[in-house]
């Protein structure tokens, strides 16, 4: 394991009652690389993801985090050890400030009434927010009249801001339009930039070639291609998701 | 890529920011207090027109009686409403806490802070036990609310019946506060002196914001301030011109400030906002959603054992036909004509205000010009309904512009 290695996922297992979920599942991701995880509608990418954010413990394998075994059983465990993930709702409360969403949990407060300190908040937020150079209206505005793609920045900022190693992105581009996206993306590309690692979930084969540092794809509960994108055409890759290519690293 | 709000605000300078700030309201999905303000400019101008003594001092000093009992109520239905939830048992709760307290200091003659206390944790423990149903269980807040009031009517009526149903007050400090009013001088000194404290805390926060380029501009931040002194030199100048600021609305107003307080500064209130606009996300993000409920429902207990007492106060007796009055339809009806929303997550405390002023407008204009109480009900009705559809007219667009 090369001293890159940020989170290794070896032989995950995961039954639903009778339902097998996940087989055989095994990756790695690196600091400072997008990793694309693939898979078609009940591949498993949602059932690893949680068993990587602790909201669904897998039933048997090994997460490896920066060399050492880890045990995820609730998120709280994850987001201790700086694994947070962008759920595709955003999970952000529209009724309040960007400044409040981002510390939402986590507010800085004086006692002995739990003062909010609300202008140092401000000034972390314009810190962080300047590093990850997202264009955000005064942090007081509501995120309800935000953008799609800022709200999907606002989320990614709190990730950041909360001391995070690994940021798990589920669909973020789903809903967005032409613009959005490459702005999210560009994000996307920052964050592993700054030697985050990130593992994103998408359907849209152009986001990963554009993106992404290397592929997995998941196919009935099992890893069956794990390369590097250099090493990749989307014809591969669409192969192995619907499973009409088998072998991998074949002649494309 | 510009990046912080300083470089935002230089784009948009081209504007006048008194302009730029009016144009935020009207495009707004959140109007904050400007509508129940604008009605209570329109309803104090009709009646002044109408009965040309609605606008005496001594009306005015009357009014601002009026609004306390159910501005205490609807201040506490608003920590309901904002988790997007309803209490229905405050009116007879109230009853309650001024059935224990009026027990308490006439029959037992015991000291009268203690039974303030006791009256006040009598609605508490309603308060607490509901709050306990609807986080820990589940069940719906507005049936366990249904229930808490039946049993709180039984307990009202079990204390009260056998002494006639009502009990006179006689203690000194329910006299005092029911009817008396502070000296003129002291009115001044009092607000004055809160005021500048206000100010103080308000201009320092807005330099830290400023230096950092974040918030709204000079311009509208003291043109607000101004506003609001000019509003407070009004008030007080025209109660003191009849007695003085009386002493029920002193507690209201210092129940109204702490409960701004609470709500708006500090990590409670931001998550209490948190919860009432998404409870799942709060939970992901670590904020014990139960506890909240629960606090909330607690401290609305609180706030309607006072407003009990202060009922009990005014009307110099504790009596269980007011809970068989609208006191509870109208604090919740003031919540919502003050911009909470029923929803959950939007509104302010400062709309208990608002909302109770219009309603003590309304009764009190149509005493005045000698309205029966079916033409004063119907226009509550509209204006609580104007109220009801704003809020549900702009949560479609809020909805329509894909924000729930």
């Amino acid at each position: 394991m090369s001293t890159a290695d940020l989170l290794s996922v070896r032989n995950l297992h995961k039954k639903y009652g009778a339902v097998t979920a996940l087989r055989n599942v095994s990756f790695t991701v690196r600091k400072g690389e997008v990793t694309a995880l693939l898979g078609d509608n009940g591949a498993g990418k949602s059932t690893t993801i949680k068993a990587i954010s602790g909201a669904a413990p897998a039933d048997s394998g090994n997460i490896i985090l920066e060399g050492q075994e880890v045990s995820l059983r609730r998120p709280a465990d994850a987001n201790a050890l700086g694994i947070q993930t962008v759920y595709q709702d955003l999970a952000l409360c529209d009724n309040l400030g960007i400044c409040a969403n981002l510390f939402l949990g986590r507010e800085r407060v004086l006692w002995p009434f739990g003062i909010l300190r609300d202008v140092d908040m401000e000034a972390e937020a314009l810190r962080v927010l300047k590093t990850l150079r997202v264009n955000l209206p005064s942090l007081d505005t509501h995120v309800s009249s935000l953008s799609g793609g800022q709200r999907q920045a606002v989320a990614i900022a709190r990730a950041v801001l909360w001391g995070t190693k690994l940021v798990i992105m589920d669909e973020p581009t789903a809903a967005l339009g032409v613009a959005q996206t490459a702005e999210v993306l560009r994000l996307v590309r920052d964050l592993a930039a700054q030697g985050f690692g990130v593992i994103l979930i998408t359907h849209n084969m152009h986001n990963v070639f554009e993106v992404a540092d290397s592929v997995v794809v998941l196919r009935l509960g099992e890893t069956v291609l794990e390369a590097r994108k250099s090493e990749l055409t989307p014809e591969i890759v669409v192969g192995c998701i619907t499973g009409s290519r088998t072998t991998v690293g074949g002649t494309a | 890529m510009t990046v912080n709000a300083k470089d935002m605000t230089s784009t948009t300078q081209t504007q006048s920011p008194v302009r730029s700030w009016t144009q935020k309201l009207v495009q707004s999905s959140d109007l904050g207090m400007a509508p129940v303000i604008a009605a209570l400019i329109v309803i104090w101008i009709v009646f002044e027109f109408l009965n040309p003594h609605f606008l005496t001092p001594r009306n005015i000093s009357n009014l601002s009686a009026q609004i306390v009992v159910t501005g205490t109520l609807a201040l506490a239905e608003t920590f309901v409403i904002l988790l997007g939830m309803i209490d229905l048992s405050i009116g007879w709760s109230s009853v309650v806490a001024a059935a224990v307290f009026s027990v308490t200091t006439v029959f037992l003659n015991w000291p009268v802070w203690p039974c303030v206390g006791l009256g006040i944790g009598a609605s508490v423990i309603v308060g607490l036990l509901q709050g306990l149903l609807v986080s820990r269980v589940g069940v719906p807040s507005f049936v366990v609310s249904l229930g808490g009031a039946m049993i709180a009517e039984g307990v009202s009526l079990a204390m009260l019946t056998p002494h006639g149903g009502s009990i006179p007050l006689s203690d000194n400090l329910s006299t005092m506060i029911g009817t008396l009013n502070i000296a003129p001088s002291w009115s001044w000194i009092l607000s004055l002196g809160l005021f500048a404290v206000f100010a103080g805390v308000m201009v320092s926060q807005h330099m830290g914001r400023m230096k950092r380029g974040a918030g709204e501009g000079h311009s509208v931040f003291f043109v607000k301030l101004a506003a609001l002194f000019v509003l407070l030199v009004a008030a007080v100048g025209t109660l003191c011109a009849y007695r003085g600021v009386p002493w029920l609305l002193l507690i209201f107003l210092g129940a109204l400030f702490a409960c701004a307080f609470v709500t708006k500064s500090t990590r409670f209130g931001r998550h209490l906002y948190a919860v009432g606009g998404n409870a799942e996300a709060s939970r992901r993000s670590g904020i014990n959603v139960r506890f909240i409920q629960l606090a909330a429902f607690t401290i609305a207990g609180a706030l309607v054992g006072l407003g009990g007492l202060l009922d009990a106060a005014r009307l110099g007796v504790a009596s269980a036909t007011v809970g068989d009055s609208d006191i509870m339809l109208n604090a919740v009806a003031a919540a919502v004509i003050g911009g909470t929303s029923l929803f959950g997550g939007r509104g302010s405390v400062y709309g208990a205000l608002f909302g109770a002023l219009v309603i003590a407008s309304v009764t009190n204009g149509m005493d005045l010009i000698g309205a029966p109480s079916s033409i004063r009900f119907g226009v509550e009705g509209a204006i609580l309904l104007v109220a009801i559809t704003i809020d549900t007219l702009l949560r479609q667009r809020r909805l329509r512009s894909g924000r729930v």
